[in-house]
């Protein structure tokens, strides 16, 4: 033990010794673009360091779990002094304070001109008049991507955005008419099924904003204070309902299901192989589409872009995105900071963005001439699309989303059941009346929250904290306190707890502080920016009255749980069983089965996402065969009741299979069950075995009387380890459906997640989470107190 | 109780005589759902070596018709990439967290199957209960207190915990283990005055190879998977590991499933050698027969 407490020393020692060698000032500059985006700027970020000596940029590319990880940082005191922020981000940011505002930089700053940029964007990252974020990029979504040899093909000339739209077909206006090229471009066959689609949008509410929003409907009253939600507006339902013609019945463009290929933006890929002759997205698809018409390459043709058209006697308003760089209040190097933002989100930093088509810049000026805009210099693999002059127009059409720190949770609530539009199952009058009253009552729910409350008491709050684990240690020693031990016992005891030690240093040192605190924030409400505020047990009031997912959310998981843990379990045993005998080749199977645990989450969700799929899917194609008109085991009649509109069953796309699929999806990761199992069958001594043999038990006996006693304790193991994972199960809900259709698979961890960092509000999350212990103490509880009769200790202490 | 020679033989002809058909029904089950379970490295592998053509043209479970090394070279090369070095800083890591779970959740665990002292049970209650908070709501907190140490951007938040009792799941799994052992083999060591450290690395340390190798190899292989932890405790573009730094494809636009496929591929592969040549560690059980 000695040596492995100098091993831990050692190491210690060895870590904290080697501290890295510092330039003057070093800048931390985080970003959430990976790698063709880094590629582009780490020479841009090189000439700054050139231009700027003793200044040290480290770039971080986090594309995964961006905000989460800031937030911690920030609520650490260990920001980073350059971040990456979008409009829609920022705000919750900005608002505690948490951002410089850049005004007296830029003032200061010669030469630099903000009214250079779109002042859509630049009102976007602003609040109270202050700028918060200096924009560099803008990506206007009223543009859309064309395929010239189907326009050729046709007979219509190229469109040169000079168009607009009716809900009917104005065949008079000919190529003036979007729809009319449309249903031109739309090339069916015989059996009426659609081959080529005239058009295709990137996401469905992509399509419902560029109709509504050029009607003039809005999402909410204020864009920069909401407090009204008109998500149920009639030019929004008109929009939908015109979206599942187009889409159901004229079949002019691909629905969701056509476009649920998995691989790709499907959407993209139609276009990219030729199967879509319009294309509305944004710029950023760019580059992989000029990878994947490559000229010279089989199935290459000739393509451009143009303007989105405006609604009849409307006006044109798309949504966008956008982005630039926010310095973090805490830098310790606020101008070096300031150079830094201004180089990126400047000439140098646009220029080489746009340079590779990654992105748009934001400032006007820019975005008017090469390199975004191609001109004779531009190399040939730069030049698709031609007409990029059009995103300039574009990007003056647009309508950012509402910047409220709010809003996000607000749309979540909104936009929840949308699926159920797509899927045919409501219509979209029923879906957005909802959306919008659940939309309502959140927004009203987080304004009323903003009333003052008091500050959160830290010492009252660690008093308490320290009361309970003083408690807890009472509880822990208290009945034995008494108890009389002999000389051996006593040193048994001592030794006890030596063995322990490790464990104990562990919990008092790292695990229990953050418990208590999180058990403090479950009476408190907290952003993790700014400092919590008491609010008794308000959360969990509000949990059981005001909160319309607790009580689903707990339903799904119980299901869940209940269903995919006594199957898991059966699985993994009766799969270690099988591993335990010696066939050849039984090292590779064990590898096998254990598989699923080991390869990427990202292959392991293709995997399933492939199966699951509602157009070609292999468990559709078992199923219903190759041509759609099989029915294996009955099964495709028994699942008429569930099918979508294709006659098949979209199974992770429907409120009925979804849940019943990721039960299905659970027992992949039976593997890893196995695994335990198998060690402990490992463990039972053969000499068991020979004396039952012995004494003339056949298989099924001995698995009786000895595998099964023996193994009690694994399956009690893999029973409670396995309840408590499932109830906190997550990934697979998270990663394969975000909790939809509807609240179907919408766990509970799930909605505390989206709680803790989509809705910043650790502190109720906090207290979801401490409702969730004492569920899942008590069902422990329960089967250790079950278990009593059932599990057998070999080496048990006799008492 | 030596039994005698010929019951041996009668239970080895019987034996025999019952698994030739069992055997063959054995193999056939085990085989088809290999199969199955091959599928995502098997996508993985397929994806990974198509060019971006290819792949945009062709269905996902299709074999390549031109394999192509370019994936693995463009992830490889990649700016923010450092192959070698991010490789070290996993294998550091993931070694060094095997070392210290295996050994601290063994001495744990033992402690809590074999030996008596006060408030046992319900400091066991406790170890169980660590599991059961839901991490979301901890992280912040924990990265505060990491942050008050100093320990941001040190491999210490990532190396120092795995010593530190190896996490309730592990101590859980090995105190069942450990109270299976059948209490004789060790007792008689104790009457003849060994120490408990004796023991435990003496005697129960070599009879639990196979849970050890468990432990160990959940261990290596979520510490070399685990994404989230390096992530948030490490900013040195040169501390990255390999899954954080592979992940730079996960958030292209467009998604590049080729590269993401082939660094799959370069961080699962390790994983499937070790554990198909650790796997037999699995199997090397308490093989103590009786009579002596």
């Amino acid at each position: 033990m000695k040596r492995a407490l100098l091993f831990i020393a050692a190491l210690l020692g060895l870590l904290t010794a080697s501290s890295p060698a510092r330039a003057e000032v070093t800048l931390r500059f985080v970003i959430w673009d990976g790698d063709e985006y880094v590629r582009a700027q780490e020479p841009a970020i090189r000439d700054f360091e050139k231009a700027h000596p003793g200044v040290k940029v480290k770039l971080e590319s986090v594309t995964n779990n961006y905000m989460t990880r800031l937030l911690a940082q920030y609520a650490a005191g260990v920001a980073p002094d350059v971040v990456m922020m979008d409009p829609f981000s920022f705000h919750k940011f900005a608002r505690r304070g948490a951002l410089l505002p850049l005004n007296d930089f830029m003032a200061n700053t010669p030469g630099f001109d903000i009214k250079q940029y779109y002042p859509s964007l630049v009102d976007a990252m602003s609040a109270d008049g202050k700028h918060y974020v200096l924009p560099k990029d803008i990506a206007p979504q009223g543009i859309i991507f064309y395929n010239k040899k189907l326009f050729d093909e046709a007979g219509i000339p190229y469109p040169d955005g000079t168009w607009t739209w009716d809900f009917q077909e104005r065949p008079e206006l000919k190529e003036k008419d979007f729809l009319w090229v449309m249903h031109q471009l739309t090339k069916k066959d015989d059996r009426g099924r659609t081959t080529q689609y005239g058009y295709a949008v990137g996401w469905t509410n992509l399509f419902v904003e560029t109709v509504a929003f050029s009607l003039g409907a809005r999402y909410v009253d204020d864009y920069k204070e909401p407090h009204k939600t008109f998500y149920d507006d009639p030019r929004f339902i008109r929009a939908f309902d015109f979206l599942l013609e187009l889409t159901k019945e004229k079949k002019w463009v691909p629905g969701e299901t056509e476009l649920n290929t998995v691989l790709q933006t499907g959407a993209l890929k139609l276009f990219t192989e030729g199967k879509v002759a319009m294309y509305q997205t944004g710029a950023w698809e760019i580059v992989p589409m000029r990878r994947d018409i490559r000229p010279g390459a089989p199935g290459f043709f000739e393509w451009d872009v143009t303007l989105a058209p405006a609604y009849k006697n409307g006006q044109l308003v798309t949504p966008t995105g956008g982005s630039g760089y926010a310095i973090m209040a805490g830098t310790k190097h606020p101008k070096e900071a300031w150079a830094l933002a201004s180089w990126m989100g400047g000439e140098p930093g646009m220029s080489v963005m746009a340079e590779k088509g990654l992105s748009q810049p934001a400032r006007m000026d820019m975005s008017r001439r090469a390199p975004w805009v191609p001109d004779a210099n531009t190399p040939p693999e730069q030049r698709y699309p031609a007409n990029r002059a059009v995103t300039d127009i574009a990007a003056q059409h647009v309508l950012f989303p509402p910047t409220h720190d709010f809003y996000p949770q607000v749309q979540d609530r909104a936009f929840a059941e949308n699926e159920k539009i797509v899927n045919g199952s409501k219509t979209p009058a029923e879906v957005l009346g909802e959306g919008n009253r659940l939309a309502q009552a959140r927004l009203n729910l987080l304004w009323s929250q903003e009333k003052s409350s008091p500050p959160f008491d830290w010492v009252k709050g660690w008093l308490f904290g320290g009361l309970l684990a003083v408690g807890l240690v009472a509880w822990v020693y208290w009945p034995e306190r008494k108890k009389k031990l002999t000389q051996a016992m006593k040193k048994e005891n001592r030794m006890g707890y030596l063995f322990i030690t490790p464990w104990l240093i562990g919990i008092v040192g790292l695990t229990l502080g953050p418990m208590l605190l999180s058990l403090m924030m479950s009476f408190a409400s907290w952003d993790i920016v700014t400092d919590a505020k008491w609010r008794g047990p308000g959360n969990f009031i509000e949990m059981v009255t005001a909160d319309p997912r607790f009580f689903p959310a707990l339903k799904v998981t119980a299901v869940y749980t209940a269903v995919a843990v006594p199957i898991g379990l059966t699985a993994s045993f009766l799969l270690a069983l099988l591993l335990n005998v010696d066939v050849k080749g039984i090292p590779l199977y064990r590898t096998c089965f254990y598989l699923p645990t080991l390869a990427s989450g990202v292959a392991n969700a293709l995997v399933w996402k492939k199966i699951f799929q509602a157009d070609g899917g292999l468990l559709n194609t078992i199923i219903y065969g190759p041509h759609g008109d099989g029915n294996f085991l009955g099964l495709a009649a028994m699942l008429r009741g569930v099918a979508g509109a294709n006659g098949q069953v979209n199974w992770i796309g429907n409120e009925k299979t979804a849940l019943a699929s990721l039960i299905l999806m659970s027992l992949w990761g039976a593997g890893g069950g196995t695994v335990v199992l198998l060690a402990g069958l490992q463990g039972i001594p053969k000499m068991l075995y020979e004396a039952a043999t012995l004494d003339g038990a056949g298989p099924w006996a001995r698995t009786k009387a000895v595998t099964l006693p023996m193994m009690s304790p694994y399956l009690l193991f893999s029973l409670v380890t396995g309840m408590i994972g499932t109830l906190q199960a997550f990934t697979e809900a998270f990663v394969m459906t975000g909790g939809g259709p509807g609240d179907s698979t919408r766990f509970y961890m799930l909605h505390l997640y989206t709680e803790a960092f989509e809705g910043l509000r650790m502190g109720y999350s906090s207290a979801l989470a401490w409702v969730l212990f004492f569920v899942i103490l008590a069902v422990t509880a329960l089967q250790f107190w079950l278990s009593k009769r059932f599990v057998y200790y070999e080496g048990d202490i006799k008492k | 109780m030596t039994p005698a020679l010929s019951d041996f033989a009668r239970m080895a002809r019987r034996r025999a005589a019952m698994s030739a058909a069992g055997r063959i029904l054995v193999f056939a089950v085990l085989l088809v759902m290999s199969l199955t379970f091959l599928s995502p490295l098997y996508l993985m592998l397929a994806m990974a070596f198509k060019s971006s053509s290819e792949l945009a043209t062709t269905s996902a479970w299709s074999w390549p018709k031109q394999f192509t090394l370019e994936n693995f070279k463009t992830v490889l090369t990649a700016p923010a990439m450092n192959f070698l070095l991010f490789g070290r800083n996993t294998m550091f890591i993931a070694v060094t967290n095997t070392v210290g779970v295996v050994l601290s959740s063994a001495m744990v665990a033992y402690a809590f199957a074999r030996l008596r002292f006060k408030g046992r049970d319900r400091l066991f209650i406790i170890v169980l209960a660590t599991m059961m908070l839901p991490g979301i709501v901890t992280m912040v907190p924990t990265y505060v207190l990491y942050a008050r140490l100093h320990w941001i951007n040190t491999f210490l938040p990532l190396t120092v915990p795995g010593f530190l009792g190896g996490g309730a799941f592990n101590i859980f799994m090995l105190r069942q283990f450990f109270m299976s052992v059948p209490r004789e083999l060790d007792e008689a060591a104790v009457i003849d005055g060994a120490s408990h450290w004796t023991v435990f690395t003496r005697i129960m340390l070599p009879l639990s190879t196979a849970a050890l190798a468990t432990v160990g190899v959940f261990t290596f292989s979520g510490a070399f998977r685990d994404f989230m932890g390096p992530l948030l405790y490490l900013n040195d573009p040169d501390m990255k590991t390999l899954e954080v730094g592979l992940q730079t494809y996960a958030g292209l636009r467009g998604e590049r499933w080729d590269l993401i496929m082939a660094g799959s591929v370069i961080t699962t592969v390790p994983l499937i050698l070790l554990f198909f040549v650790g796997q037999k560690y699995f199997v090397k059980g308490i093989t103590l027969t009786g009579g002596k």
